[in-house]
C-alpha cells in the first residue's frame, strides 16, 4: 500500500479536487445514509408535522406495540427458523458441489456452472408464479416447507460460486506435500483444504443467510394467507399500520444484517464475493 | 502375450484416477443441479407451454381459475396469448419503462462504481475506505426495507421536502414518478457493482501503472488502457447482473413508481393475482426473460473471452 502512495500521484491534490471529491463523498452520506437515518429516526417519534424539522414528541410506545401483536411476533419467530434452516440445508447441497467444480473436470461442468446463471436471469416474479403452479400439485403452498425450497433456490448461486472459488484458490502442491507427509485424504481435506476455503464459505454462508432472511416476493407468493416472515408482514405492515410501526419492524429486520456485515466486511471487501462471480 | 496392464503404466493411473474423479465430480455437482431442474427448469418448462396454449396437466388448475386462457389451435401451440399482450395499450409504455430504468439505472451504477473504484485504486487512503464502506451498506438492507426507506424520504412528508422548505423551497414530491424507480433501483443495486469493480481494478498489477506512468501516460490513458481493459470480465459482470436484477424488479417499483405505466416485474404480478390473467402473466415473464437473455449472452461471452485468453480453454 504504501508503496502506491508514490507510484500514483497524479497531480490532483489541488483545491478544487479536494472540493468535489468532498461533495461527492457527502453526496453519497446522504444519498446512501439519509433514507436509512430518517426512517429509522421515525421509530422513535409519536407523530412528526410537515414541515416542522423536528418531530412533535419522542416515544418508544412503538416498540412495544410491535411485541405486543402476536402476527408480528409470529413472523420474527418464523424468519429466525426458516432463514437456518435454508442456510444448512443449502450448504449440504452445495458445498460438495463447489468443491467438485474447482477440483474435478467433470463432463458439463461448465453446463452446470451457466445454467445456474440462467436460472437467475428468469425474472423472479415470472418464475414465482410458475413455482406456485406446481407447488399447488404438491400441496406446498402455504408451507413453512414451500417458503424453504423458495428460499432455497436464491441461495444457491452464493453457495456455489463463493466457496468454488475460495476452493480453487487452496494450492494443489499444499495438499500434495500433506499427502506426501503421511495425512490421510480426510485429514488434509479438513486440516488444509477446508480451513483456507473457510473464508470464502463464510461469505457465502452469510450472503445466503441474508438473501434468505430477506426474500420477500416468493415468500409472499408461496406463504401468504398462512406462512409469514419478517419481510413479507412487512408488505402488510407498510399499507395498514402507521409508518412508525413500519419504522420499528424495519429496524429489527436490517439488525441481523448489520451484524452480519461487521462479521464478514473484511472477507467481502477483499474479494471473495468477487472471486465467486467469474466462471472459470 | 505383452499385454500392458494400463494401471501399472503412470498415464495409465493417472487417466483411470482422472476418469474416476470426473465422474466423482459429477455426482458431487449433481445435487444443486437438480434442485434447479426440479423448482427453476421444470417450473418455466410448464410455464412456457402454458404460454404457448397447453392448458392441461400441471397446467390445468390454474387453466381453470384464470380468465382470458388461450388454448393451442394448431399442432405447435398458439401465439394468441403472447399478442393479447403485445396488443394490450398497457404492454409498451411498461415496456418502454422497463428498458429506460434498467439501461438508464445500470448505466449510472456503473459510472458511480467506476469512479469509487478507480479513486480506490488510485488513491487509496481514509476517504477511500470511507467510501467503499458506505456504499457496502445497502446490500444489508433488505429491498423492502430500501424501497419503503427512500420513499419515505422523497414523499410528500419527506426528508428532502422537510429540509428544503427551511429555505423556503419547495422540493418536489418524486415518489410514483420513473425517476423514483431509478433513485431506489441504483441505491439497492450499487454495491454488487461496486465490490465486482473494485476487486477487478484492484487485481490489475501495480507494476503495470507504474511502468506506463514513468513512460508518460496520463491518467486518462491508462484507465482507458490499462484498468479498464484488465478489470473487463468484472465490469462485464456487474453491469449484466445489474441489469438483469433490474429489468425483473418488482419491490422497487411498487413502492417508488406509478401506477401506470409501471415496470413488467410489477405488471406480472398484477395480471398474475390481480386482473386473474395468468397467462398473460406468464407471457411478460419471457417477454423479459428474453431480454434478460440478451444481457446474460454479453456475460458468458465475456467469461469465456478471458478464459481463453489466460489459455483456460
Amino acid at each position: 500500500m504504501a508503496k502506491r502512495d508514490n507510484g500514483l500521484n497524479l497531480q490532483s491534490s489541488n483545491l478544487i479536487t479536494r472540493f468535489f471529491i468532498g461533495l461527492f463523498v457527502a453526496f453519497m452520506s446522504v444519498f446512501i445514509l439519509g433514507p436509512l437515518f430518517w426512517l429509522a429516526l421515525q421509530a422513535f417519534t409519536t407523530t412528526w408535522t410537515f414541515p416542522n424539522i423536528k418531530p412533535d414528541g419522542w416515544t418508544l410506545i412503538w416498540w412495544r406495540r410491535v411485541f405486543e401483536t402476536p402476527s408480528m411476533v409470529e413472523a420474527i419467530r418464523n424468519s429466525f427458523i426458516t432463514a437456518p434452516i435454508v442456510v444448512l440445508l443449502s450448504a449440504v447441497i452445495c458445498l460438495p458441489a463447489a468443491y467438485a467444480a474447482a477440483r474435478y473436470n467433470y463432463i458439463g461442468r461448465r453446463v452446470f456452472l451457466i445454467g445456474m446463471f440462467a436460472a437467475n436471469s428468469f425474472p423472479k416474479l415470472g418464475l414465482f408464479a410458475s413455482i406456485a403452479t406446481l407447488f399447488y400439485a404438491l400441496n406446498l403452498m402455504g408451507t413453512m416447507v414451500g417458503v424453504i425450497i423458495i428460499q432455497l433456490l436464491g441461495t444457491i448461486i452464493y453457495m456455489t460460486w463463493i466457496p468454488a472459488a475460495a476452493f480453487a484458490a487452496v494450492p494443489k502442491n499444499l495438499e500434495e506435500a500433506a499427502r506426501d507427509a503421511g495425512a490421510s485424504k480426510f485429514r488434509v481435506f479438513r486440516g488444509i483444504t477446508l480451513r483456507m476455503a473457510a473464508p470464502g464459505i463464510f461469505v457465502a454462508m452469510v450472503m445466503s443467510f441474508i438473501s434468505a432472511f430477506d426474500e420477500a416476493q416468493g415468500t409472499y407468493l408461496v406463504g401468504a394467507p398462512s406462512f409469514f416472515t419478517m419481510p413479507t408482514e412487512m408488505y402488510a405492515l407498510v399499507l395498514t399500520y402507521p409508518v412508525q410501526i413500519a419504522a420499528v419492524f424495519s429496524i429489527l429486520l436490517a439488525a441481523p444484517s448489520v451484524l452480519l456485515i461487521g462479521l464478514a466486511r473484511k472477507q467481502i471487501i477483499g474479494g471473495q464475493l468477487a472471486e465467486g462471480f467469474q466462471i472459470k | 502375450m505383452a499385454t500392458v496392464n494400463l494401471v501399472a503404466t503412470k498415464e495409465g493411473f493417472a487417466a483411470v484416477t482422472a476418469a474416476k474423479r470426473s465422474t466423482l465430480g459429477f455426482f458431487m455437482a449433481l445435487p444443486p443441479v437438480l434442485v434447479l431442474i426440479l423448482f427453476v427448469g421444470a417450473p418455466i418448462f410448464i410455464a412456457f407451454i402454458f404460454s404457448i396454449g397447453y392448458t392441461g396437466g400441471p397446467n390445468q388448475i390454474v387453466s381453470i381459475i384464470g380468465q382470458d386462457i388461450y388454448k393451442k389451435d394448431s399442432w405447435w401451440g398458439t401465439a394468441d396469448a403472447y399478442l393479447a399482450v403485445f396488443r394490450d395499450p398497457r404492454f409498451l409504455p411498461d415496456f418502454i419503462l422497463t428498458i429506460v430504468v434498467t439501461f438508464v439505472s445500470t448505466f449510472v451504477v456503473l459510472l458511480m462504481a467506476m469512479g469509487m473504484g478507480l479513486y480506490q485504486r488510485i488513491r487509496g487512503g481514509k476517504i477511500a475506505s470511507i467510501l467503499s464502506m458506505l456504499s457496502l451498506v445497502p446490500l444489508f438492507v433488505p429491498v423492502v426495507i430500501a424501497a419503503f426507506a427512500v420513499a419515505q424520504f422523497f414523499n410528500g412528508v419527506g426528508f428532502m421536502r422537510t429540509f428544503m422548505s427551511q429555505f423556503g423551497i419547495d422540493f418536489p414530491i418524486i415518489t410514483a414518478t420513473r425517476n423514483a424507480i431509478i433513485i431506489g433501483t441504483i441505491w439497492t443495486s450499487l454495491p454488487f457493482a461496486i465490490l465486482m469493480i473494485t476487486s477487478g481494478l484492484q487485481s490489475v498489477p501495480n507494476a503495470l501503472i507504474e511502468t506506463a506512468q514513468d513512460a508518460g501516460a496520463s491518467f486518462m490513458r491508462i484507465v482507458r488502457t490499462i484498468l479498464i481493459p484488465l478489470a473487463f470480465v468484472p465490469i462485464v459482470i456487474a453491469g449484466t447482473f445489474t441489469a438483469i436484477g433490474i429489468m425483473g424488479s418488482f419491490t422497487v417499483p411498487v413502492f417508488l413508481g406509478p401506477n401506470q405505466p409501471t415496470m413488467l416485474g410489477v405488471e406480472i404480478s398484477n395480471f398474475f393475482t390481480a386482473y386473474n390473467r395468468p397467462q398473460q402473466s406468464i407471457v411478460m415473464a419471457f417477454v423479459i426473460f428474453a431480454a434478460a437473455s440478451g444481457i446474460a449472452v454479453l456475460y458468458i461471452w465475456a467469461n469465456i473471452r478471458s478464459a481463453k485468453q489466460s489459455g483456460r480453454i
